[in-house]
């Protein structure tokens, strides 16, 4: 008979969040094969199974069947089969329902305010039986969300159906975009493993004399910034960065904190997102939505801002690493 | 081949993002690319396809093994999914009006202290690990509009006509930053939120092997985003004395002009 503890810990593992996400996956592929009102409900269903299949044995299928899985998601998706099209025939479209008259108030905040409650908490019961404290966030995060859609229907007297169709609303308003992140990061890891970040780092060692912190620090956060406009994001930047120029060239001949030297680099990257039209989301979308003149109004007014944060970025990483 | 063109995958997506292609198929175009340009086989030579040729190199991990790999260890970052029926839910009984309700108690007097309040409003969505499509839900229905009335008002305008457009534009830029930075520099304030979770998961992973927590992380990004509000509220209210130069200005040519 297992005991208490291997139970405990199984069920509170970050594999277990995984499941409990690819069902939930499964869910939305469900209610998106039923909406006869799509003309691409077999794609954009297939997607989401496909997707809830990664998340539910992506830790255990071997790495070429799940890349294959991604093959097939971002095919489905570059076909145009995700997300949703009328018929050629079909008037209806699928929009948020219109808000229930609520009298609920502030307490309407309680749920959702669940969920960072619960990843502290969680958090902070690994803390105090000796566990991971990282994965007791991400564990804690799964479970706020179920906690938070038990506290939601007990407080909005709602339907789990309901619940499930606004959440599937949520989903395909967002579509393939949602694991964008996810797979910038791995175009970042296969970057990395092509040695991208070598080519920057020889370029790098080849105009500053390696013993200069200041120097390597500049670099290091000017290659993240150009990367990053370049590229329009900088998810897919940090890992070529972090790997082929950060961690060699600073990290390891300085002895610093990696935790540090990282994020101070990445959102030295976020600097250039402010200042780069590829990132049409944060900064072309909204000037159309405000009815600009100047569909680059938005970059020029962020770009005094982002530049002073350049300047503190490399100033903060180099004192950090000096003083700590 | 040269080392240089290795760089090939970053021209596909500049020029597939220029064109307005699919993102994500860019994305894994240009990740198939400069594996293939840098000499990865597809395949890795193991199990069932051990010395199969062409697709498989002897020793060397094959692209879409490093794709199935990275995909699945970075399934952190797409964990969200798993609050979207509460928050769907939540939306449907009216989240996102009681935030307006709460948003329009805020009583700024200029451009500039709105628009900092929102900043930092947005800061603590970040804190609480909340995402936000922020322009559409907040910034083109109620952060713009706030910021135009408080602007009027100082200006002792009546309509919005009466400002002047050039103004009126600069409020628009204003409103979508503010958004902007408090996303940006908000959102690595908690563990749960997908740049620390993607810093995590790349400082962890086999190739660097540094055991670093959540917590740690989060710790170090503490003075850049303080910074980021600081120089924020600066940019801001400068545009605040700015505009009331300018308006004060074109309020002496409007009285010269009735005086004439």
């Amino acid at each position: 008979m297992p005991s208490w503890s291997s139970i405990a810990s199984a069920i509170f593992s970050l594999d277990a969040v995984y499941v409990l996400t690819g069902l939930v996956l499964w869910v939305f592929a469900a209610l998106n094969f039923r909406d006869r009102d799509n003309a691409n409900r077999r794609g954009s269903a297939l997607f989401w199974f496909v997707l809830g299949v990664v998340f539910i044995f992506g830790s255990v299928t071997p790495h070429w069947l799940t890349g294959l899985l991604v093959l097939l998601m971002v095919g489905l998706d570059g076909a145009g089969r995700v997300g949703h099209k009328a018929h050629a025939e079909g008037t209806t479209k699928s929009g948020q329902a219109e808000p229930k008259g609520t009298s609920l108030g502030n307490r309407i905040f309680l749920p959702v305010l669940l969920i960072p409650a619960l990843a502290f908490g969680v958090a902070l019961a690994f803390r105090f039986v000796g566990g991971d404290t990282s994965r007791g966030a991400l564990v804690g995060l799964g479970f706020g969300g179920m906690a938070a859609l038990f506290a939601g229907l007990y407080l909005t007297k709602g339907g789990a159906r309901e619940a499930f169709a606004e959440g599937r609303r949520l989903n395909d308003s967002m579509g393939s975009v949602i694991v964008l992140p996810q797979l910038l990061a791995s175009l970042g890891v296969i970057f990395a493993a092509s040695k991208v970040g070598e080519l920057i780092a020889a370029g790098i060692k080849g105009v500053i004399p390696g013993e200069s912190l200041f120097l390597l620090v500049v670099a290091n956060c000017l290659g993240m910034t150009l990367f990053t406009l370049v590229m329009g994001n900088s998810f897919a930047a940090f890992p070529v960065i972090t790997t082929g120029v950060l961690v060699p060239l600073i990290v390891r001949p300085f002895g610093v904190d990696p935790a540090m030297a990282a994020i101070i680099t990445l959102t030295a990257g976020s600097t250039g997102t402010l200042m780069t039209p590829m990132a049409a989301n944060f900064n072309i979308v909204p000037a159309a939505l405000l009815n600009m003149r100047d569909q680059y109004g938005v970059i020029k007014f962020q770009i005094p801002f982002a530049l002073t944060m350049w300047v503190l970025h490399v100033l903060v990483l180099w004192l950090m690493i000096r003083l700590l | 081949m040269p080392e240089i063109f290795k760089l090939a995958g970053v021209l596909i997506v500049v020029v597939g993002l220029a064109l307005r292609l699919r993102t994500t198929l860019v994305v894994l175009t240009a990740g198939l690319v400069t594996g293939l340009v840098a000499g990865l086989p597809l395949l890795s030579g193991v199990g069932a396809f051990e010395g199969v040729p062409v697709l498989t190199k002897p020793g060397q991990e094959g692209i879409i093994n490093i794709l199935g790999r990275a995909f699945a260890d970075n399934r952190l970052m797409t964990l969200f999914i798993i609050t979207l029926p509460a928050i769907g839910l939540a939306e449907r009984y009216g989240l996102q009006e009681q935030s307006a309700r709460v948003i329009r108690r805020v009583s700024a007097a200029t451009v500039g202290r709105l628009l900092i309040t929102y900043q930092l409003f947005r800061v603590l969505m970040g804190i609480l690990g909340i995402r936000l499509l922020g322009h559409p839900a907040f910034v083109r229905p109620l952060v713009f509009p706030m910021a135009l009335g408080a602007a009027e008002s100082e200006a002792g305008a009546r309509s919005v006509e009466a400002l002047p457009e050039k103004e009126v534009e600069r409020i628009k830029a204003g409103s979508a930053a503010s958004e902007n930075y408090g996303n940006f520099y908000g959102q690595n304030l908690s563990p749960v939120q997908a740049g620390i979770l993607l810093v995590y998961g790349t400082l962890n992973s086999p190739a660097l092997g540094y055991a670093v927590s959540l917590w740690s992380i989060v710790l170090y990004a503490i003075p850049i985003a303080v910074l980021s509000v600081v120089v924020a509220a600066a940019q801001f209210f400068l545009l605040d004395r700015l505009q009331r130069r300018r308006l004060a200005v074109a309020g002496r040519e409007d009285a010269h002009a009735v005086v004439e």
